[in-house]
């Protein structure tokens, strides 16, 4: 997946980074509950394939995966910053 | 002596700049239909981004006025129109509310702070202005539009989608109207946002220039369905002078900051009350608290309202006070307020959102 920003710079990410790096609770874990990230040590295929992408108001993208895995809401800082928390 | 070119025209009118867009009126596209006749008329169509400009007969001046001072040129008309541009440039239209060019929605965090009723008539006056204009009201569980409008009537249904309401030249859609009787909405969260996407995805509104929404207190459901169903355009913050009112204000302020909507400014109401026996002035909740508050936070500050009986009595009585008493301190602040919000608007429709390819 690539963005364009809006000053014309670039980010690239493969489905398989933007996978581990799903922010939703149950990839990510909750109310002090470790979520499914850490829990697996790996992701079958379709986990890892990207279905489509859709924008969320303004702020954010929307990945869904092959798996039906689409819950995490990705924030513009959040990719601009490479994924890092 | 001979007639200008048009390029000539184009070059002195190039010289005009939009304070708000920050370019000239030439690159910008607003010259449109210019004709040179061989007599030295010249004849050019000025088209505005919104027709609630507020510097549409100064941009009519400067322009007659560089065209005049070319030599050869005897005679000069501008035709001033208006077409609203859609927020942001975007490759297609977006699959919600597709004819809608812009969205502005209408928040302040704390309520009572007469957001409904900043939000009907700032509908109202970029209505009164030319444009056609919508108004959603997204407060589920405390709907104020239909008695404000004067519009207490059930939607009918054509083809599987609710029509908006029509009154005073608006397009109204409510929970109110939708359930007319005076039993509350219980909803929790959740409800509250399927009934906001309802209301934008299965009512037919059609082709409007601004679609104002007018958002229920919080910084909760109601707010964040929103950002996250739409690209809105941008927020007005409606504050009560005093500290309570801007405090809560910034929080709504920064919510919206949070999801990338671009803040149109902050809009200080009950500013002021005009007492009509002794004619003195009382600053009630203080005065010049959202002014402040914007400078701090770096946004547009979009004017004040004064506190005036009525308002409150128009609102009661279903005619927003734009329409029912224009020349009232309160409808003039309206109309200028509109028309700040028109411009900030204006802004987005050259703004580009982030482009997503996946291979």
């Amino acid at each position: 997946m690539e963005i364009t920003w809006e000053d014309g710079t670039r980010s690239t990410f493969t489905g398989e980074q933007l996978r581990w790096a799903c922010p939703c609770a149950e990839c990510r874990g909750e109310a002090g509950v470790p979520g499914r990230l850490s829990r697996v040590k790996t992701l079958g295929d379709a986990e890892l394939r990207i279905r489509d992408v859709t924008l969320v108001g303004q702020y954010a993208l929307q990945v869904a995966f092959d798996s039906g895995h689409s819950t995490g809401i990705y924030t513009f800082p959040y990719l601009k910053r490479g994924l890092m928390a | 002596m001979g007639t200008p070119t048009s390029q000539q025209v184009l070059e002195a009118l190039g010289h005009i700049k939009d304070p708000d867009l920050g370019r000239d009126v030439v690159s910008l596209g607003m010259i449109k239909e210019l004709d040179v006749s061989p007599q030295g008329r010249v004849s050019f169509t000025f088209e505005l981004t919104t027709p609630a400009c507020p510097v549409r007969d100064r941009f009519k001046s400067q322009a007659e006025d560089a065209v005049n001072g070319l030599p050869g040129v005897t005679a000069v008309e501008v035709r001033m129109t208006a077409n609203v541009r859609p927020a942001f440039m975007r490759p297609k239209p977006s699959e919600i509310l597709p004819g809608v060019k812009q969205t502005i929605a209408v928040a302040s965090g704390k309520g009572g702070v007469g957001k409904s009723t900043v939000a009907v008539n700032l509908a109202a006056a970029l209505r009164k202005s030319g444009a056609s204009v919508g108004l959603l009201d997204a407060d589920i569980l405390g709907p104020s539009v239909p008695v404000m409008t004067g519009s207490r009537v059930m939607p009918q249904q054509v083809n599987g989608l609710l029509q908006p309401i029509e009154a005073h030249g608006l397009k109204l859609m409510s929970f109110g109207h939708i359930y007319p009787s005076g039993q509350p909405t219980i909803y929790r969260g959740p409800m509250v946002g399927k009934a906001i996407e309802a209301l934008m995805t299965q009512v037919d509104w059609g082709r409007l220039d601004y679609l104002v929404i007018d958002l229920p207190p919080g910084t909760g459901d109601a707010s964040l369905t929103l950002g996250q169903a739409i690209p809105l355009t941008g927020v007005a913050i409606v504050c009560t002078p005093q500290d309570v009112a801007t405090d809560i204000a910034i929080k709504a302020l920064q919510m919206f900051r949070k999801l990338n909507v671009n803040a149109l400014g902050l809009i200080e109401n009950m500013s002021w009350y005009v007492c009509p026996s002794c004619g003195h002035r009382h600053e009630i909740f203080s005065h010049g608290g959202a002014e402040a508050a914007a400078k701090r936070l770096g946004v547009p500050f979009l004017g004040s309202i004064p506190l005036e009986e009525g308002i409150r009595e128009d609102s009661d009585a279903g005619t927003p006070v734009v329409i029912s008493r224009p020349e009232s301190a309160g409808a003039k602040a309206f109309v200028e307020i509109a028309s700040q919000v028109a411009a900030r608007t204006s802004i987005q429709s050259f703004r580009q959102l982030p482009v997503i390819n996946v291979h």
